[in-house]
């Protein structure tokens, strides 16, 4: 059980607060992480334990000829060997994201099976391809050393662009690497390119990059004979969303496999959702074996053939645009390489349509995609969930289109933005903005940007001065868009009949709601129970901070404990930065049912109308002021029982299912996103021409999320969001050789931004609350990833200017050897 | 470790070490191949030293051998024989309270997933032993060889200066 219980320092104050909610309250998880004793599921080793070590290809593409475990399992430690063929014979392969592809002029569907184990064909590096287990991790290792695999080799096809000519083709069954497509379109984007002054197209790359959170996956799998079910204990994220991928994989009922995720996950960013491989093989080794056996990934099978990668794209954009500065048209076309498998995140394709012209008006919008596979490691979610691959190659094509007119790049993004007497905004493909004044947060960041300009980073002396060393600086403001509160319905789209969706009503739409639990204890204190996993985001003190006002009780008197897979119904979990509404809408609802409780057992108690009692600052009156509950009284009262009453549950409704704006929308299963926190970014960048190198020298920000309900909360989200931002823009990508060897594989080749390399960045904060959500509060967890590559981009663009290079920053990362080879072209 | 190659392991003896641990002194036979961050989290049930790549560029497995900052993934347990060592879990007084890099950490909200913090508090507190009132720069670089992906070290730079105060008080 995690301690959550906030020190007496940290939540009573000297003078009470009003409010708990909206302070910035120092959080409930951090003493036991401070001192070591919090447990993460590494740190998780059951009694009679065993370990289990990967056998892994080093061939992006190759048929498996042998498996020769002989050697192995003479090994005096070894306990287990397993290979495709053993697990054939008793489970199942893991569900996929395309589940049925169609194939051909016959539509014939066909399956897309993946196997935890490579089944006679490797696809990418780091593919497991058997495992092993043994008495502790070194002995396994040792063992995995001693299985021989003899490979035949294919050619391999480790490009986006490259796969779909379908040259080499990964799995053959369905004869393309191209598996899903679609385009859509909205308005009239056809006549606005004809009609408009200009058309203006770019074509960008998004290198691979993914969260890679200092944690690595770890499982640790118990199968009990007795009851034929299993314990698996892991750092997976959405454990009661995704744990359909262990289950079915492992061939039983969601009620026999219990997913339980430590109430610590060191990271996870999006991308422990995919992590199901090993949970599964833990679980089939453990039920061989009749003994719990764990397995922790090492970094290098983690950056190697973890399924963790994410986004990998190519763009080209297009946009009509008059000459007076109006954008008329868009068009966007993409490829996406998802590697050797299309895993569940596939609908990360999709998710920029929840903000596709950003924040600007226009009304007629194309969007395509290819979805492809190549042999690489397979993609997983990652913070932004594709969103920041569009917002980059958009914002670039704005500054194209604005250089192409001639107009200020500021003044042009001005003129288009959506104003404040057009919320709630209805975008093209059909989500809605809730609340929000663009214009006057572009204008507070050029403010900022005008001091710089005066005597700050950006004074014309300096520039100068600086520029004669070779060091190039600049700034180009820009606007961004953080999406919040996905909703569920939409997420299966590339699983539906798309075209059966035009004619969808409304009430087939499905969403899956927050659930939140509570109990008073022995001792009038409550515990609450999330529904969901956490990996560092503080929702034990969110909900503490939450309830305790609710309740008006304080937050040291409840603590919060977290639901396994079985306890707890299917549901999102944390992601889509839903969890600030999702779990405040949840707690409000939670505590205005157990309120409604304590009444009933008070009034029961007194023998008198439940209109005679009343609740205030965790006590129940009798209203003529005659005598009075605490809840301990009442904990003592309720005891006595036979069914409790002050243990509830609460479901909160995913909140755009009651404002219909949101309909069409979730009808024709596009994003739904009702909150849009929004702001502009203002990096000043100082390039070396001579190296190539960049360096942020401050990273300016004004940004809005709503209500802020711990506020210092919302600026850690922020500041880490920003960081990794800073990481994909400059320095991070899992680039790959042609045959498909990985590139990056270490963390001396996968280089995450230190505290060198992240630049102080000032923030400032409005509050716009969201009309739609129970506190006003819009999601946040993905903002600063979202739109940081973009502003960097924008900006290192805008410093080198003066060498009018073409578009230096059309590909991230702009590393320092793209940036040279591009002044070195200007050179020649 | 993904290899195909064949290649018998023969374990050799294991070797016995003393090594003193947050102050108090522990004997044990280990194989000679036993990192020294295994060696504090299996043998010794010092899980605070947390293991983030094993191979010396992450800095959570981050602890102090005879007052060095150093990544005992890096080393193995029987080059630690006779040494001192100082985890995270010896930071705290015995009656539970913290040390003051521990409530910098915790009120400037310098931590998110924690999973680097032990990484991280081992570091400065080296730092401050150093430098009891370092400027930006002197943490940056005093840190530097600790990875954070969360926090985007901002709060980091505030929690080392408010326990710098702290302490020089
Ligand atoms: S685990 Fe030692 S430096 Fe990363
Ligand atoms: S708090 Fe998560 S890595 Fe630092």
């Amino acid at each position: 059980m995690s301690q959550s219980q906030p020190t007496e320092a940290d939540a009573e104050p000297e003078s009470e607060p009003e409010s708990f909610t909206g302070q910035g309250l120092p959080r409930v998880e951090d003493h036991r992480i401070l001192t070591g004793e919090a447990e993460y599921i590494h740190d998780v080793t059951p009694e009679n334990c065993l370990h289990m070590a990967l056998v892994r290809s080093m061939h992006a593409h190759a048929e498996v000829v042998d498996i020769d475990a002989s050697e192995a399992e003479d090994h005096p430690d070894c306990e287990l060997v397993l290979t495709a063929e053993d697990l054939k014979a008793n489970y199942n392969p893991m569900p996929t994201g395309v589940g049925r592809i169609e194939i051909g002029a016959s539509g014939e569907a066909v399956e897309l099976p993946e196997w935890s184990l490579a089944d006679e064909k490797v696809r990418f590096v780091g593919e497991p391809v058997a495992l092993v287990v043994a008495s502790n991790r070194y002995a396994a290792e040792d063992v995995a050393d001693l299985v021989t695999v003899e490979y035949d080799t294919l050619e391999a096809v480790a490009d986006g662009m490259a796969a779909r000519e379908d040259e080499v083709v990964v799995h053959e069954s369905i004869g393309t690497n191209v598996v899903d497509h679609e385009r859509i379109e909205f308005g009239d984007p056809e006549t606005a390119f004809e009609d408009a002054d200009h058309v203006v197209s770019g074509e960008y790359s998004w290198g691979r990059i993914s969260g890679v959170p200092l944690e690595t996956a770890g499982v640790v799998a118990t199968y009990d004979e007795e009851t034929d079910s299993f314990d698996v204990d892991c750092n997976i994220q959405l454990h009661t969303l995704v744990d359909d991928t262990i289950y079915e994989t492992l061939g039983y009922d969601a009620d026999d496999v219990r997913v339980n995720v430590p109430a610590d996950v060191g990271g996870s960013y999006g991308t422990k959702i995919a992590i199901h491989r090993y949970c599964c093989l833990a679980a089939m080794a453990s039920q061989q074996l009749n003994r719990p056996v764990k397995f922790e990934e090492d970094r290098i099978e983690n950056l190697q053939g973890g399924d963790v990668h994410s986004s990998d794209r190519e763009y080209e954009i297009r946009m009509a645009v008059d000459d007076d500065g109006t954008m008329r048209g868009l068009d966007v076309w993409f490829v996406d390489d998802f590697g050797a498998f299309p895993r569940y995140p596939i609908n990360q394709v999709l998710k920029p349509l929840s903000v596709v012209t950003n924040s600007y008006v226009i009304d007629d919008v194309a969007y395509e995609y290819d979805l492809v596979l190549t042999n690489k490691t397979s993609q997983t979610a990652y913070r932004g969930f594709g969103v920041d691959p569009h917002i980059y190659a958009l914002e670039m094509v704005v500054d194209a289109a604005a250089r192409e007119i001639g107009m200020d790049p500021t003044e042009f993004r001005r003129r288009n933005l959506i104003t404040p007497d057009q919320m709630p905004y209805t975008l093209p493909s059909k989500n809605v903005y809730d609340s929000g004044d663009y214009p006057a947060t572009l204008d507070r960041i050029e403010e900022i940007i005008e001091d710089e300009r005066d005597g700050g980073l950006l004074d014309p002396d300096v520039v100068a001065e600086k520029r004669e060393e070779g060091k190039y600086r600049g700034v180009q403001t820009s606007v961004i868009i953080e999406p919040g509160v996905s909703g569920s319905d939409w997420t299966d789209r590339q699983r539906s009949n798309r075209e059966a969706l035009e004619s969808r009503s409304r009430e087939e739409v499905d969403e899956l709601p927050e659930h939140l639990r509570a109990e008073l204890r022995e001792d009038g204190t409550v515990r609450a129970y999330l529904a969901t996993d956490s990996s560092g985001q503080g929702h034990q003190t969110l909900v503490s901070q939450l309830l305790a006002d609710e309740l008006e009780i304080l937050p040291s008197e409840i603590d919060v404990d977290y639901l396994d897979s079985v306890d707890a119904p299917t549901e999102y979990g944390s992601a889509a930065s839903r969890m600030a509404v999702m779990l405040s809408g949840a707690t409000v609802g939670l505590a205005e049912r157990l309120v409604e409780r304590a009444e009933e057992l008070a009034a029961d108690h007194w023998d008198v109308p439940a209109d005679d009692v009343s609740y205030r600052d965790g006590t129940v009156e009798l209203i003529d002021g005659s005598d009075s509950l605490s809840l301990a009284d009442l904990a003592e009262l309720d005891a006595e029982r036979d069914e409790r009453l002050t243990r509830v549950s609460y479901n909160y409704d995913h909140p755009a299912l009651e404002h219909e704006e949101f309909d069409e929308a979730f009808r024709r299963k596009f994003p739904v996103y009702p909150t849009a926190a929004f702001g502009a970014n203002a990096p000043i960048v100082e390039v070396d021409v001579g190296t190539g190198e960049v360096e942020i020298l401050k990273f300016h920000t004004v940004r809005d999320c709503g209500t802020m309900l711990n506020p210092t909360i919302v600026e850690g989200q922020a500041h880490g969001g920003i960081a990794q931002g800073v990481g994909a823009a400059l320095l991070e990508e899992f680039g790959y050789e042609a045959d498909g060897q990985p590139q990056a594989i270490t963390l001396f080749d996968y280089l995450l931004p230190s505290i060198e390399t992240v630049p102080e960045i000032e923030m400032e904060h409005t509050e716009t609350p969201s009309p739609y959500t129970e506190t006003g509060a819009k999601g946040v967890g993905e903002g600063g990833m979202i739109d940081a590559p973009a502003s960097i981009a924008t900006s290192i663009n805008a410093a080198l200017e003066p060498l009018s290079l073409d578009e230096p920053a059309d590909r991230i990362p702009v590393a320092p050897d793209h940036l040279r080879s591009k002044i070195r072209d200007a050179e020649e | 470790m993904s290899t195909d190659s064949t290649g018998e392991y023969d374990a050799p003896e294991p070797r016995e070490i003393t090594v003193t641990v947050n102050g108090e002194s522990v004997t044990a036979a280990v194989e000679p191949r036993l990192k020294l961050s295994d060696f504090l989290r299996t043998e010794c049930g010092l899980n605070g030293v947390r293991v983030g790549c094993e191979h010396g560029v992450c800095g959570a497995c981050t602890v102090q051998q005879d007052g060095r900052a150093v990544k005992s993934c890096l080393s193995y347990a029987v080059q630690a024989d006779g040494a001192e060592i100082e985890t995270v879990e010896g930071l705290a007084d015995d009656d539970g309270s913290l040390h003051p890099i521990q409530e910098a950490f915790h009120e400037t909200h310098a931590l998110q997933c924690g999973f680097c913090t032990s990484g991280f508090v081992v570091a400065t507190k080296e730092l401050l032993e150093e430098n009891p009132d370092p400027t930006r720069e002197e943490i940056e670089r005093g840190l530097a060889d600790n990875i954070c992906r969360c926090t985007g070290y901002q709060n980091i730079y505030e929690a080392v200066e408010r326990a710098a105060a702290k302490m020089r008080e």
